[in-house]
């Protein structure tokens, strides 16, 4: 008996041991891919994270300003915790130094994976079965986004590597010149212009339109006319690409004081915005940049004394900047406003004024600090105006693009902007002026600094500097200082050569 | 008695204990005395008496002597482990000494090896064990702290203070860059994923497996050495019942050096250049009111472990029953934690030829609390106190925007709720057939089931929102061992045996996320996230699967000359088909000089052995699917296109696909001798080794221009050696005393010797935030793996240097920083390595003093010439991203005209990363020292207790030390190998009292 219990239990553990067997093939039945995009849906599921990664480069504002701080619309607070803004504040950097400080890579970082995305879009799509429409369509929007950040990087950076559809990594990657850079960007935006549908063609107000592309495509034009190609035959395609806009008859300019509200997002005024959501709770963190500790912010971003004792007086200045700041405190994880509610300026914290059209929208029942949820403008139709006015006065002003400007002079005086009135027009006005024009109506908006670098104006601002402003400046600012380090992980991982070495405009 | 342990629990516990006391007395005839004492007359303690054929039994006390009743027709039965039982018919007989024999066999100690045993004598490997015995008199509730300091080679850091969590173990250094490097920990032969909730009083040995001889036959997971657990066993005699009980309090002892209020309001002052606090409010600080948060947040912790085990057999079964219930707080004030534990292993011997046996052990964790933050809390402002004066929070400060942004560093800890469960089943069962004489065939096979449940809730009142989130993972690990073993063992002169195996295993992972936001109400927290408005979900599942054959070979030569050879080949499911296979083969030799006559002739050497080994061992340390560049789909990657509600995205991989992967190889030679001398007075063990890791599993970076971030791929080379010394050294023994005393030391050089391109790497993690787009600790060529970057720091800028800080844009006051290559500027050019994490040795000193009864037994460990980068000190400066303004009393001696000191009174913006915060981080610790005595007697043994200790015990009663953080062992980067000894926010080490007792019946 015994034996037989050996053998069958031999004969059992034989069995258990030669059924047993695992496989080794990994499972990837729960993985998706966008290898292959057959229907519509496909299509926007690839193109989503384009746009969510838009709203990561722009819902912190001082990172993406971060290079930009040399502007007179922006500075800061002369302690604390903001030393990489003082860094670009007080020009501390032009020689390779500074490569190394937080915030400067968010551009970088953030530009470069919209980039990525975008190509491989625009890879997916070569190969894609979806309608041909939609293919289209969504390639042209992968390239509006691609030139964007292809933009905004050789601004901020000057030249950089030219990475496209379909290119795998070498490792020995270069920096392209400038110009090659310029002359990328403006074939994805010629074949996104073309491709984009019209403005208000589609219900979905975040997406990208033909007009998008005709804007981004003046303003590259303006810049490229500019330092540091000043290519001056290409103002009259800037003045051109910018008409078509306002020949659109689509854009509409908004009253100044209903223009930064939260519920004005996305009006006709808006020609792109980035959107946040409180249903997701995708906040924005405008309010709090933009406001003093006091206000419950973070004292990140405000405007140069100079700056803005120069600002012409009337309705867009109120609708421009707060003077009274609020006073805030928290209790029980609310904020509550304490008593006196408001400061007057000079006597606040850090004794400048804040920028009213990011607060104006804030919202303040989401915590301790003050957020937002508004859609953040990259371009408006007053820009688009001023593009035309500015590039058209550049090679002979005419009726039409003085009128562009006073448009925008007669909404920034509350008046409405269609009828002419003598007390805010102009006949003639300087490209000079218009640039002035173009800082008080963008003030704030990531464009300032980029009109002095192309117009080699920063120096002459900088003279400006109120010697109050408690942010010193290191040295006075030169071309060195048009362009920032590119950010040290860029450099120590591939061969990318840093500026000024490596700074190529031809 | 802990205040929070259920009443009924606690006197179950002792009923349970009593009953099983009572079980064992019984009625006898006669009562027989006697003495037990060993082949030299010494008298042998702690040995098993007992009546065969019963559970009637004792134990001998200290001297040896024993008292049990038998009736005359009893048998005795004596037994000692390392000894031949022996028995004695009662009879008519009163006394009854026995000198026992040593057994040959056991004498010589089994040791575990993997994939079987062997005895100590016939090893030819590098090995390190550590028994029960050893740390049995310490109160210890980890594994890892009974390994610290007890074994060479073996290095085990205790990275967190934090109860229930945080220890590092490395055995010879690390091999890879970025794969895992902590070693394989196999239970009973189970491989399990990890040993946090082990339970340590089931613990009978743990083998530390170091050399390639002894590693390779675990293959391509071999590579970063092996533990080998063995749980204990039941013993064939009357049930042993032992109890444990101990309690103690613990600190944190060190303390950081702050600013009062009132220095740190005119700190801010200072540092704001205008007047943020008048006079007024300063003199009214200097007079009181503020807040000292390190008060706040530290605590005294009381902690409560109970034990209780029984354990026998017969000659078919023998069982082990074992549980443990360990109840702690924290140091850090809302930190609790909470483990039971059970474990049963039985073995039953079925048939002549069928052993079978089962080990079960269930685990429970709680932790709970959500902790204060030490970077953020501690900097706060120190001039709002907690409360105002009604008894409510100051949620932010009273002058907005000093020391740093948060809110007051109380408002989480002592709102939020952190509830935290982890369960772990662990099933390992075996069937062993004696096929003939000299074949035996095993299967073996378990489940090791790791359950963790992570749930957290934000109230309202702390940020009007409300935030949820419920995290469950799950790792199953399924394994099926089949073995054949051939000993030839006839004629002694050629001992052989031979094992042949096959081995499966799959790795199942899972993990569900569910986070909810925007809620009305606090009431059901973490509960019901249908509460909130918002709800995300998330899940994410994967497996891994092994398939392995080896065989081993072990040749024994006139017991002399000693020889095993092993191969394992390993088939792994995360590498694609045609570079999944490889091959991982060993060798070793060594020869038993001391069977030498020339040796044997020599009174003084009582052992001698060298011995020899080389061999590959693997390593596929990675995740899975790291060839593979998978889509991501997240809410992170969602967005509302059409406004108000995200439409679904599916980005690609931020990694780069890589078909080509392959195995990691390590190469390890090992040189060893064992030494005895005087009849083993003193013994040493000395391995010398150098491994080198070949085909590193190296997740390069790329940058992010190129789109994916990181590829990992087969590239570079790091070689470690050294060596480990273990002196042993018997100082007194005779029938009074018993001193012994052991040295562990061991030291590992790092090195990198190639990367791609020969170009350094950063792989560490950010550790403040965003502060470093640099990181602070990088892998170069010809440096160990984690090597500190950083400016080198020269002092501040002082009055007559005007000139020299104007060239670099710098004014006195500012922080000097050196321009390495004078090209006029500071730039990362100027950045170097400028030091590491990694100590040039560590050691560990145990001793045991046993006086009659008495006992104390202490361990001193230490390490050497390890650098620490101090964050947590920089933070405190009033330096980096987050923080404001200063609070470290270091910032009174800050630079001013007048006070030319060479702390930089301003902020630049290089800020932290320089070599202003790089300290040395080498120690010496008093790690344990438990101070005990024995009871035995006829008084005790009258009430069923064959044995009774009581013992004091302290841990970290000293720690001597330069490093000026709270602690130079805790470090921020856990398990990280890349970014060694970074302090910032670590939990520190406690010291801590234990007054315990154990009992056995």
């Amino acid at each position: 008996m015994k034996k037989h219990i050996n053998k069958f239990f031999l004969l059992a553990l034989a069995m258990f041991v030669s059924q047993s067997c695992i496989d080794l093939e990994e499972d990837m039945s729960s993985i998706l891919t966008i290898e292959n995009l057959r229907t519509e849906n496909d299509v926007v599921a690839a193109l989503t994270p384009i746009y969510r990664q838009l709203y990561e480069t722009h819902r912190n504002p001082h990172y993406l300003r971060t290079a930009t701080y040399g502007a007179d619309d922006l500075t800061t607070w002369e302690a604390g915790n903001k030393a990489p803004l003082r860094v670009f504040d007080r020009f501390d950097y032009g020689s390779g130094e500074n490569s190394d400080i937080m915030w400067l890579d968010h551009a970088w970082d953030q530009y470069w994976r919209i980039i990525y995305f975008s190509n491989s879009l625009i890879d997916g799509l070569k190969t894609a079965n979806a309608p041909v429409a939609i293919v289209k369509e969504a390639d042209a929007e992968a390239r509006f986004f691609r030139a964007l950040s292809y933009f905004n990087l050789v601004r901020t950076y000057g030249n950089v590597p030219e990475i496209l559809d379909g290119e795998a990594p070498t490792g020995k990657e270069q920096r392209a010149t400038v110009l090659q850079n310029y002359q990328q960007i403006e074939s994805d935006l010629l074949i996104a212009e073309a491709n984009l549908p019209k403005p208000g063609a589609t219900a979905s107000v975040g997406r990208v339109s033909s007009a998008a592309a005709k804007t981004l495509l003046a303003d590259l034009y303006l810049t490229w006319g500019g330092w540091p190609v000043k290519d001056a035959a290409r103002y009259p395609l800037a003045a051109k690409k910018a008409k078509e806009v306002i020949d659109l008859n689509f854009f509409k300019l908004l009253p100044i004081d209903q223009l930064w509200r939260l519920e004005n997002q996305n009006s006709r005024e808006s020609i792109f915005a980035v959107q946040f959501s409180p249903t997701e709770d995708l906040r924005s963190s405008f309010p709090t940049a933009f406001s003093f500790h006091e206000a419950r912010g973070y004292s990140d971003a405000f405007p140069e004394l100079q700056f803005f004792r120069d600002f012409p007086a009337g309705p867009r200045k109120d609708a421009t900047f707060a003077t009274e700041i609020p006073q805030r405190s928290v209790a029980s994880g609310a904020i509550v406003t304490r008593n006196p509610a408001t400061l007057p300026w000079e006597k606040s914290q850090r004794a400048h004024p804040m920028y009213k059209k990011f607060t104006l929208s804030e919202d303040i029942t989401r915590g301790d600090r003050t957020v937002g949820y508004r859609a953040v403008e990259l371009y408006r139709y007053a820009e688009a105006l001023l593009i035309f006015a500015e590039a058209q006065a550049r090679v002979g002003e005419t009726a039409a693009s003085v009128e562009a400007l006073n448009q925008v002079k007669r909404r920034a005086a509350g008046l409405p902007y269609l009828t002419p009135n003598a007390k805010v027009d102009v006949t003639t006005a300087t490209p000079k002026e218009i640039v002035a024009e173009r800082g008080w109506e963008l003030a704030g908006e990531y464009k300032r600094w980029f009109d002095l670098v192309r117009t080699e104006s920063v120096a002459e601002i900088a003279a400006k500097r109120d010697p109050k402003e408690n942010v010193d400046l290191v040295r006075m600012p030169t071309d060195a200082q048009y362009i920032a380090p590119i950010p040290f992980q860029a450099i120590s991982t591939s061969e990318l050569v840093q500026n000024p070495a490596g700074f190529k405009i031809k | 008695m802990p205040k929070k342990l259920p009443k009924l629990l606690r006197n179950s516990l002792f009923l349970g204990a009593f009953l099983l006391f009572s079980m064992s007395v019984s009625f006898a005839q006669q009562t027989i005395t006697g003495k037990i004492t060993d082949e030299n007359d010494q008298s042998v303690p702690g040995a098993n008496v007992f009546i065969k054929g019963s559970t009637t039994g004792t134990t001998s006390a200290a001297d040896g002597s024993f008292s049990i009743r038998a009736a005359s027709s009893d048998t005795l039965v004596f037994s000692f482990l390392g000894y031949k039982m022996a028995e004695r018919r009662v009879g008519n007989a009163t006394t009854l000494d026995i000198s026992m024999e040593p057994d040959a066999r056991t004498l010589n100690d089994v040791v575990v090896v993997g994939y079987g045993t062997t005895r100590k004598s016939d090893l030819t490997g590098s090995l390190a064990s550590v028994t029960a015995k050893e740390f049995e008199k310490q109160p210890l509730t980890r594994m890892d702290q009974a390994l610290q300091g007890r074994a060479a080679g073996v290095q085990v850091n205790q990275t967190s203070g934090a109860p229930g969590a945080g220890f590092k173990i490395r055995i010879r250094g690390a091999n890879s860059i970025s794969g895992d490097n902590a070693p394989l920990y196999v239970l009973d032969g189970l491989v399990v994923g990890d040993i946090n909730s082990l339970n340590v009083n089931d613990i009978a040995s743990m083998e530390v497996l170091k050399d390639a001889s002894a590693t390779a036959i675990y293959g391509s997971r071999g590579a970063n050495g092996v533990i080998l657990i063995t749980t204990k066993q039941g013993r064939k005699g009357p049930a042993k019942v032992e109890f444990g009980y101990f309690t103690g309090i613990s600190n944190v002892v060190q303390k950081l050096p702050f600013m009062t209020p009132a220095e740190f309001a005119e700190g801010v002052n200072f540092a704001e250049g205008k007047e943020f606090y008048t006079p007024q409010e300063i003199d009214a600080l200097r007079n009181g009111g503020g807040e000292n948060w390190q008060e706040r947040f530290f605590k005294t912790a009381h902690s409560n472990n109970f034990q209780l085990s029984v354990s026998g057999g017969s000659d078919a079964m023998d069982y082990f029953i074992s549980g443990n219930l360990y109840d702690t707080e924290g140091t850090i004030i809302d930190q609790d934690y909470r483990r039971y534990t059970l474990r049963a292993n039985v073995n039953a011997q079925a048939s002549k030829k069928i052993k079978v046996g089962l080990n079960t052990f269930l685990s429970h964790e709680k932790s709970s609390g959500n902790r204060v933050s030490l970077s953020g809390g501690l900097t706060w402002d120190p001039t709002t106190p907690a409360y105002d004066a009604d008894g409510n929070f100051n949620f932010n400060t009273i002058k907005p925007g000093v020391g740093n942004g948060g809110i007051n560093p109380l408002v989480g800890p002592l709102n939020n709720v952190r509830d935290a469960y982890d369960n772990r089943v662990t099933l390992s069962g075996y069937a062993n057939y004696d096929i003939s004489k000299n074949l035996v065939f095993n299967v073996s096979g378990g489940l090791d089931r790791f359950e963790s449940e992570a749930n957290s809730y934000v109230p309202l009142f702390v940020n009007n929102v409300g935030n949820a989130r419920v995290f469950n993972s799950s790792v199953t690990r399924l394994q099926n061992t089949n073995r054949l073993t051939y000993t030839l063992d006839s004629n002694p002169n050629h001992v052989l045996k031979i094992d042949a195996v096959h081995e499966q295993q799959l790795v199942t992972r899972q993990s569900l996320e569910a986070t909810a936001s925007n809620f009305f109400s606090d009431l059901t927290a973490y509960r019901d996230l249908s509460l909130g408005s918002i709800q995300r979900t998330q899940n994410n599942q994967s497996d891994e699967s092994l398939q392995s054959f080896l065989g081993r070979v072990n040749y024994a030569l006139f017991d002399r000359f000693l020889f095993t050879a092993s191969v394992r080949a390993d088939g792994s499911s995360k590498f694609r088909p045609g570079n999944r296979w490889g091959v991982f083969p060993s060798g070793s030799v060594a020869w038993r000089l001391i069977e030498e006559d020339f040796i044997k002739n020599i009174s003084t050497i009582s052992n001698l052995k060298v011995r020899a080994s080389y061999g590959l061992i693997g390593s596929q340390a990675i995740g899975a699917r790291a060839t593979r560049a998978i889509p991501i789909v997240s809410p992170d990657v969602n967005y509302p296109l059409t406004g108000g509600s995200n439409t679904v995205g599916v980005a690609p991989s931020s990694r780069l696909a890589n078909p080509d992967l392959t195995w990691e190889t390590t190469r390890q030679t090992n040189l060893g001798v064992d030494l005895g001398l005087w009849n083993s007075l003193l013994t040493l063990s000395l391995d010398l080794y150098h491994k080198k890791t070949t085909d590193l599993l190296l997740n390069s970076q790329l940058p992010s221009f190129v789109g994916p971030t990181v590829v990992t791929r087969n590239i570079g080379a790091v070689e470690n050696k050294g060596f480990d010394i273990s002196l042993g050294l018997r100082v007194l023994q005779n029938d009074d005393w018993n001193i012994n005393s052991t040295l562990n030391v061991s030291r590992n050089r790092n090195k990198v010797l190639a990367l791609v391109d020969d170009k350094p790497i950063e792989l560490g993690n950010e550790y403040i935030g965003t502060t470093f787009p640099v990181n602070p600790t990088r892998v170069e060529v010809g440096k160990p793996i984690s090597s500190f970057r950083g400016y080198l720091f020269d002092g501040v800028y002082q009055l007559d240097e005007a000139d020299e800080a104007a060239k670099y844009g710098r004014k006195p006051g500012d922080a000097k920083y050196r321009d390495l290559n004078n090209d006029g500027i500071i730039s990362t050019d100027d950045i170097s390595t400028i030091g590491d994490g990694n100590p040039n040795f560590t050691w560990g000193w145990n001793w045991d003093v046993t006086y009659r009864q008495w006992n104390l037994n202490f361990l001193l460990t230490g390490s050497q010439g390890n650098d620490i980068y101090n964050f947590q000190r920089g933070r405190m400066m009033g330096l980096g991203s987050g923080q404001f303004h200063a609070v470290h009393a270091d910032y009174l001696n800050r630079w001013t005209p007048d006070n030319p000191s060479n702390i930089p009174s301003s902020r630049n913006s290089i800020e932290l990363l320089s070599s202003q915060f790089l300290e040395d981080g080498s120690y010496t610790t008093l790690k344990s020292v438990a101070f005990g005595r024995s009871f035995e007697g006829d008084l005790l043994r009258k009430v069923g207790i064959s044995r009774l200790r009581l013992y004091l015990n302290a841990d970290n009663l000293f720690i001597l030390t330069k490093y000026r953080g709270f602690d130079p062992e805790t470090t921020a980067s856990g398990g990280s190998d890349v970014d060694l000894g970074i302090d910032y926010s670590t939990y520190p080490i406690n010291r801590s009292f234990t007054l315990g007792v154990n009992v056995t019946f």
